[in-house]
């Protein structure tokens, strides 16, 4: 009897961490991108602004991958020759998008216009985590809808806990 | 304590319990999802944001104007463009379902060329050049045999340039056979129209101004002629005004959507619309009501018209004849309109003379609620009464040496006297630009197929306009889905694969330069045109969906004379093929307001969507007369066999109150034997019952020709219908008065 009650934990403790293993290790916070862009370069050590590459994000539901074509604007002279470049330079030559990777994902049912949040100045960094010091994009925040309620509730959004504003 | 054996089933259990989390944690993960840009972004797409785009509806011929919601490239809803004058934001069912025309599962998504036998239905992919030239080919072969006349071109109602540039490609080869054919064109209505009136164009009828509205079997709030404007009109008319609530009396032996709006619903005689007119007319004279000048020469015309006799004749009672003279008359701002009812039957363009004579009597004409004319329709002379009669006689005596088919079906709307089907199999060569795979295309040799109205461009000049010119632009909202052309891109390859007069007859490289070139012509001649420049100009015209410069209404007048209606007139009720005896029942047809003239079975939202009458989808059905069912012992959902002299179908029976008790009606556009998996083998073509009457001037079919006999039993789906019982068990729940107590 006593055996088994040992038995037991072994698999409940070794379950739990099989899943940490899962979680963290194998973990989908920070998917591996096609290429391996840092925000810090861009964001913090150029002090290139976010809606300088992610172009819809006050006029749209998406802020907007950047376009190749925008990449390209700047690294048809800038760093042509580093090996993450040339990767950029081959999808453009190529005419092919970059297959990026999302990091930050919401299920279908949620609608999240990224319009009004910046219209409200949130920062982006608010759900998006200090990007600027990001050399691989992890997320940070967990996108559950309790936390969006919580900065809902706070900020005292109008109509900020009615069902259809986000579920519509 | 731990030994050997244990320690092992420790490490094994471990081993489980971490693969177990390790494997849970990780179906709960989601997908990696791609986040995937743009190499460079489109200029007019901002993702998440929708463009509306202004175009044309062609569901139908009416040419209402829509606005088409485009996300990233894809058309997600179309709505009534609120700037054009014709549908004034409105929009019907047909208009609504184009969405599932553009992403429908059967369309054509590339040339093909038969293989099979023809109508197998068997053909191969080939590549557009390869197309093409096969049929450039053909027409060069033939035209050196010196019979270019024998090219047939069998179109839709095409008024815009697209159909200019067919007559062109036609008169370039050396053909004057472009047809245009649909089954409700309205020929009828056109000709009465050019006789009484000596117009070309149809008048604008003013039901937003009416105070009393005689209807003659128009079922003008579901499929007549331009359902949407005269829809928004008729709103008008009933409460759109502070101090009066317009009339509707509605005249037809089944009783329509329009009907049942109606104040009053008088179910005549079957064919006797026309003499009914008559019989108003004549009360009118004989009550003293009409004090005009040309009083006499009217009383002389219609000296034979007996009312008695009418009344008998129409199975409406004398005194309600008189009644109606007298409303009419008396009523300011009256106007009488002639639908199917009155036009599509024999005699038909007398029926509708006649109802244009009461519309004069009754002081419709011109006035305000009444008649009035339209400016002329740009690129249309005299109305052509080519139809399908026409192709059926050449193809049977082998004149046709080559058809081309551009969304026209005819096959499915001819009744089988008629033997178009054989005649087809004469017809050496047939090639099709349509969209579908509908009856016609399956027994093409060649298939090029044409793209939908969302994905090409085109125009319109509306006809009936409202009173001043109407021009609609239709542009392409999305590119095509599929390896498809736009028709007007077709003829134009194809006839530079022709060459010598034809190709010279079509310089334009492609149909967009060609449809801006005539535009630009147009801007350049109109003198009141506002805009500094044509591409300013054409800016302007794309962003409001068309171009309506003058919004005054025509200065015409519009005149009838007894002299000119002599000898128009109807003399007695359209006759029925069959005798009383062996076909007791009448059969009136109708164009169901989703499937129209079978073009909207194809649509699973059409097929879905409740009849306003019957509630019935997914299928066809008999209208019968409850008490008619009931004495042949007719249960509702019932199949059963109607049979004329020229035919039988089967389908179930809907026993429905408002038709007359010696009438069965039954909608058109269901029974396709080919037109994509929601269309075939649903319900049944009740075109198979009819005689092969066309009208003689205008050949125009007509769809209340013939008696029928009803028999229990044959084959047919089932009866679905949204509706539970339509017996309200003496609750009184809606209270009706017969019109005679009225």
């Amino acid at each position: 009897m006593k055996k088994v009650i040992i038995y037991l934990i072994v698999i409940v403790i070794m379950f739990g961490v099989g899943f940490g293993v899962s979680d963290y290790v194998f973990s989908d916070r920070t998917p591996t991108q096609p290429i391996n862009f840092s925000h810090k370069i861009h964001a913090r050590d150029n002090e290139i602004p976010c809606m300088y590459c992610h172009i819809y994000a006050e006029r749209s539901r998406v802020s907007g991958v950047p376009n190749v074509k925008r990449c390209m604007g700047c690294h048809v002279i800038i760093k042509r020759d580093s090996p993450e470049i040339k990767k950029l330079t081959t999808y453009w030559e190529n005419e092919e998008p970059i297959p990026w990777i999302k990091v930050h994902k919401l299920p279908d049912h949620v609608y999240f216009p990224h319009k009004r949040h910046i219209k409200a100045e949130v920062r982006c960094q608010t759900c998006h985590g200090e990007v600027q010091w990001m050399d691989v994009v992890t997320r940070e925040a967990p996108l559950k809808m309790g936390w969006c309620l919580n900065c809902h509730k706070q900020r005292e959004v109008k109509n900020g806990r009615d069902c259809w504003t986000c579920h519509k | 304590m731990l030994n050997r054996r244990d320690f092992l089933r420790l490490i094994g259990l471990g081993g489980v319990g971490t693969g177990a989390g390790f494997a849970l944690s990780e179906s709960t993960k989601k997908k990696a999802a791609g986040l995937i840009p743009y190499v460079v972004p489109p200029e007019e797409v901002i993702p998440g944001v929708a463009n509306w785009y202004a175009s044309l509806c062609t569901q139908c011929s009416a040419g209402c104007g829509v606005i088409v919601r485009v996300m990233e490239g894809r058309a997600k809803k179309i709505e009534g463009n609120p700037s054009h004058p014709v549908n004034k934001g409105k929009l019907c069912a047909r208009g609504q379902a184009a969405l599932q025309s553009l992403y429908n599962p059967d369309r054509i998504e590339g040339p093909l060329k038969r293989t099979g036998e023809r109508g197998s239905g068997k053909f191969e992919k080939i590549s557009w050049d390869e197309g093409l030239a096969l049929l450039a080919t053909k027409l060069k072969e033939q035209r050196q045999a010196g019979s270019a006349d024998g090219l047939y071109v069998l179109t839709s109602s095409q008024r815009g340039h697209l159909g200019k540039l067919i007559d062109t490609f036609c008169k370039g080869y050396g053909t004057k056979n472009h047809i245009q054919h649909e089954l409700l064109q309205q020929r009828n209505l056109t000709l009465a129209n050019q006789i009484a009136f000596g117009i070309d164009e149809m008048p604008h009828y003013d039901i937003e101004n009416a105070n009393l509205l005689l209807s003659f079997g128009a079922d003008f709030l579901g499929t007549w002629v331009s359902p949407v404007s005269y829809a928004k009109a008729y709103g008008n008319m009933r409460q759109g005004r502070a101090t009066v609530r317009g009339k509707l009396i509605q005249f037809e032996p089944r009783m329509s959507q329009t009907g049942a709006n109606a104040d009053q619903w008088v179910p005549v005689k079957p064919g006797s619309e026309g003499l009914l007119a008559m019989g108003i007319s004549a009360a009118i004279l004989e009550g003293g009501y009409y004090k005009k000048s040309d009083r006499d020469e009217w009383a002389a015309l219609l000296k034979g018209y007996d009312i008695k006799d009418i009344a008998h004749k129409c199975d409406v009672s004398e005194e309600r004849i008189g009644e109606m003279a007298r409303l009419f008359a008396t009523t300011r701002q009256s106007l009488a309109i002639g639908g199917e009812g009155a036009a599509s039957c024999e005699g038909g363009v007398s029926n509708i003379v006649a109802i244009n004579i009461l519309n004069h009597l009754g002081g419709a004409i011109g006035r305000k609620g009444g008649v009035f004319p339209n400016p002329s329709v740009p690129l249309q002379g005299k109305p052509s009464f080519k139809g399908i009669g026409d192709v059926a006689m050449a193809a049977s005596t082998s004149r046709l040496k080559t058809l081309i088919l551009c969304n026209s079906n005819p096959l499915f709307g001819a009744p089988k006297g008629m033997k178009l089907d054989e005649a087809f199999r004469k017809i050496p060569f047939i090639a099709s630009f349509s969209t579908f795979m509908d009856e016609s295309t399956e027994t093409a040799d060649l298939i090029l197929p044409s793209s939908t109205s969302l994905e090409e461009w085109g125009d319109d000049f509306t006809e009936p306009s409202v009173r001043y010119g109407v021009a609609t632009i239709m542009q392409p909202v999305v590119s095509p889905f599929y390896d498809t052309k736009s028709a007007g891109d077709i003829f134009i390859s194809l006839a530079k694969g022709v060459g010598g007069g034809t190709a010279k007859a079509l310089p334009w490289s492609d149909f967009h330069s060609y449809l801006k070139g005539e535009w630009k012509r147009r801007y350049r001649n109109y003198r009141g045109s506002k805009e500094a420049t044509f591409e300013v100009f054409w800016n302007k015209v794309l962003a409001d969906g068309g171009w309506w410069p003058s919004q005054k209404p025509v200065s015409r007048s519009l005149s009838i004379s007894s002299r000119r209606v002599r000898g128009q007139l109807p003399t007695r009720p359209a006759r029925y093929d069959g005798d009383e005896k062996g076909f007791p029942l009448y059969l009136t047809l109708y164009p169901q307001i989703g499937y129209y003239d079978g073009r909207g079975a194809n649509l699973p939202w059409l097929q879905e969507m409740p009849d306003p009458m019957t509630s019935v989808v997914w299928g066809s059905w008999i209208e019968m007369n409850p008490k008619t069912a009931k004495g042949m012992g007719i249960k509702e959902g019932d199949v059963v066999t109607v049979e004329s002299p020229h035919g039988t179908i089967s389908a179930p029976v809907y026993h429905y109150p408002a038709i007359r008790p010696d009438t069965i009606a039954v909608p058109i556009g269901q029974g396709h034997s080919s037109y994509g998996k929601y269309a075939v083998g649903r319900g049944a073509n009740p075109i198979d019952l009819l005689p092969h009457k066309l009208d003689k001037r205008t050949g125009a079919l007509a769809l209340n020709a013939t008696r029928v006999k009803i028999t229990k039993g044959g084959s047919g789906g089932k009866l679905v219908k949204m509706e539970g019982s339509t017996d309200e068990r003496d609750r009184g729940i809606v209270k009706t008065v017969a019109p005679e107590k009225i």
